[in-house]
């Protein structure tokens, strides 16, 4: 069973009578020792689906529909108190930034304890021991606790971040752009640490992050959101080798890579939509090269093209991107 | 480094931030930040060269130096063999026509009260370089139509909100490009923008290069994208210049250790390509106190006897190769 599966989630911001179409109908499942890579540009709703399975939501922010099923807990209809006893023992969250995530004044050990005796209940004694291991755990010295969060390089802070998330032993982290702001040979080591930890707790992970580069080295599958949709999911071998929906194909043309000859790289022409007012048919038409009538008119379904391969396209398997371009 | 004559000499260039670190600091020996320690390169006419590293390795501050927004320590550079840090404040003005600077985040740079029309005409009002209004429109509606701001009219009239990250980078650029430069030095352009935006800047800036000769420094972290932008890499570390050369060479085959490491650990947008990383022991430190010898030692995995001795010269080892590098 799976530990997380999201069913036709709609999330809705609302400002004054008008709503912004965060997430429109979106659905994935994620296995334990799985990890989902949930990638996109700015604004599409990457943050608000991880956020909507947190129920952390700000406050004109609403799910509309839809179902999320943690475990064997279906959790949008919970109340404020039943979904605080979740978080962290279920579901806990490492957010984007690292240097934000501690309170600057307050023993970065003592924030961990803290999360540990609310939620378990044991004494200060045994929370301490509980973080020295965690410490230990995430390649941190123990002794480390008794720091304060500015004493900590980034990494430092992302790994006691990491401690933190699994403070409490859920059965899915997800991990909100958890290494953007590092540079590349530190974040490659927080990656490598994030990946045995999964295998040792067999966590599901879901995984948010604008860059493809990091999508592809370490997640399994992969989910390529546009404007509040989940466009195309897969495995990461099929959706970077044979993708079906043409924005897939086009943010990864846009990707620049170190290996392999140089082209010049692609780009999408406009800009994404204004979710208050999304495009009708298909959300992506406006900027698809391979956009026909139907496109306009008729939102296309997220149907399964291929085993385990999913996209929301009307032409999805039937379109070959290397020949037109 | 290349047979075209350079367009800027960088010689020596240092710059050290003295460190205060108590009352009686005085008393004690006097510590540094060497944010730039010593670099040297030469930018070709015409060329393109990326400024690459880890945060905290002085690209930024090196830029900064060069442009004398901050005061070298010691050193200098020559722009068409003028010696920058001997003019005074009014020949630098002029100079800094010539060597425009383009900032991370457009966000922050441009004054959202005035229209784009006032934002892009600035530079020439402000240097008293076009005092005919009608001429100054024409001019600067030239500008946006350079950087492909189009209808040009409407787009003169707006504020930066109205923009979206793409445009207002955009707009960044005809500020620049108005003045006619010659050099314009881009502090990571488009690291705050979205990947599909992110290359139309980048060929937008290549364009430009070739329809206005300018020659570019960009600074960035990201190697991949340096590598679709500039033609000659100088990779930085702790404030001291590694290795430089052309770009495709020193992305293949990385020569100091320290770039070695750093390109291996560059994700690859393909889930089926695997390679061997080489990972570096501990973080960088800080470029205080810094150990005797080459400064990369404590992280290096091939270090020899020599380079706890002395901090090693940058050296040709190919032909337009240079390595600081013992080995």
């Amino acid at each position: 069973m799976a530990v997380l599966e999201v069913e036709n989630l709609k999330t809705y911001y609302y400002l004054g009578k008008e709503s912004v179409k965060a997430v429109d109908g979106v659905s994935f499942k994620i296995e334990a020792k799985e990890t989902l890579g949930l990638a996109g540009e700015s604004g599409c709703g990457k943050t608000t689906t991880a956020y909507s399975i947190m129920r952390l939501l700000p406050e004109n922010g609403r799910i509309v529909q839809g179902t999320i099923r943690l475990g064997d807990e279906e959790i949008t209809a919970l109340s404020e108190e039943e979904i605080r006893y979740l978080r962290w023992r279920k579901a806990s969250i490492i957010f984007q930034y690292a240097m934000n995530a501690f309170n600057p004044v307050l023993r970065i050990g003592a924030q961990i304890v803290e999360v540990i005796r609310e939620k378990e209940g044991v004494s200060k004694e045994e929370a301490r021991a509980t973080v020295s291991d965690l410490f230990d755990e995430v390649g941190l010295e123990p002794k480390r606790q008794r720091d304060y969060p500015h004493e900590f390089s980034g990494g430092m802070l992302q790994r006691a971040i990491i401690a933190q998330s699994l403070a409490c032993d859920p059965m899915l982290v997800i991990a909100d752009e958890p290494v953007t702001a590092l540079d590349v040979i530190v974040q490659n080591k927080i990656l490598d640490l994030l990946r045995k930890l999964q295998e040792k707790y067999e966590l599901a992970v879901l995984f948010i992050t604008h860059d493809l580069s990091v999508v592809a080295e370490n997640c399994h599958n992969v989910g390529i959101m546009y404007a509040g949709n989940l466009v195309e999911v897969g495995s990461a071998k099929a959706v970077f080798k044979h993708n079906l929906h043409p924005y897939t194909s086009k943010l990864i043309g846009a990707f620049p890579s170190v290996i392999g000859e140089k082209k010049r790289l692609q780009f999408i022409p406009g800009t994404p939509p204004n979710l208050l007012n999304p495009p009708a048919g298909c959300r992506f038409h406006p900027r698809c090269p391979y956009a026909q009538d139907i496109c306009k008119e008729k939102e296309p379904m997220y149907r399964e093209i291929k085993q385990g391969h999913y996209a929301k396209c009307h032409f999805a398997g039937e379109l070959s991107f290397e020949v037109i371009e | 480094m290349t047979s075209v004559e350079p367009i800027l000499e960088v010689r020596n260039l240092k710059k050290w931030f003295p460190v205060r670190s108590g009352l009686l600091s005085f008393m004690q020996e006097k510590k540094y930040v060497k944010a730039v320690d010593d670099v040297s390169f030469d930018v070709p006419r015409g060329g393109s060269i990326a400024i690459a590293g880890e945060s905290g390795c002085g690209k930024t501050t090196l830029a900064r130096t060069i442009l004398r927004l901050i005061e070298p320590t010691s050193g200098s550079a020559y722009f068409e063999g003028v010696n920058i840090s001997d003019l005074t404040r009014e020949e630098l003005r002029l100079l800094r026509l010539k060597m425009q600077i383009i900032f991370q985040n457009p966000f922050e740079v441009l004054d959202p009260r005035l229209t784009v029309e006032t934002l892009v005409g600035e530079g020439l009002t402000i240097h008293k370089i076009e005092e005919n209004e009608a001429e100054l429109r024409r001019r600067v509606l030239a500008a946006l139509e350079n950087v492909r701001l189009m209808p040009a009219k409407d787009f003169a009239r707006r504020y930066t909100h109205e923009l979206s990250g793409g445009q207002l980078q955009r707009v960044a650029i005809a500020r620049s490009l108005i003045l006619e430069p010659k050099l314009i030095i881009a502090d990571e352009p488009v690291s705050m923008l979205d990947a599909s935006i992110r290359t139309e800047i980048m060929n937008l800036m290549e364009d430009l290069q070739e329809e206005h000769g300018l020659t570019y420094i960009f600074i960035t972290h990201d190697l991949a994208q340096a590598r679709y932008i500039a033609d000659y890499i100088v990779i930085m570390y702790l404030g001291r210049l590694v290795e430089t050369g052309p770009m495709e060479e020193v992305i293949m085959d990385p020569l100091h250790p320290y770039t070695k490491a750093l390109v291996s650990n560059i994700p690859i947008p393909d889930p089926t390509h695997k390679r061997h990383r080489i990972m570096l022991p501990g973080e960088t430190p800080t470029p205080i106190d810094l150990p005797p010898g080459c400064r990369f030692k404590p992280r290096c995995q091939e270090f020899g006897p020599q380079c706890k001795a002395e901090e090693p010269e940058l050296v040709e080892v190919k032909p337009g190769r240079f390595v600081a590098c013992y080995l």
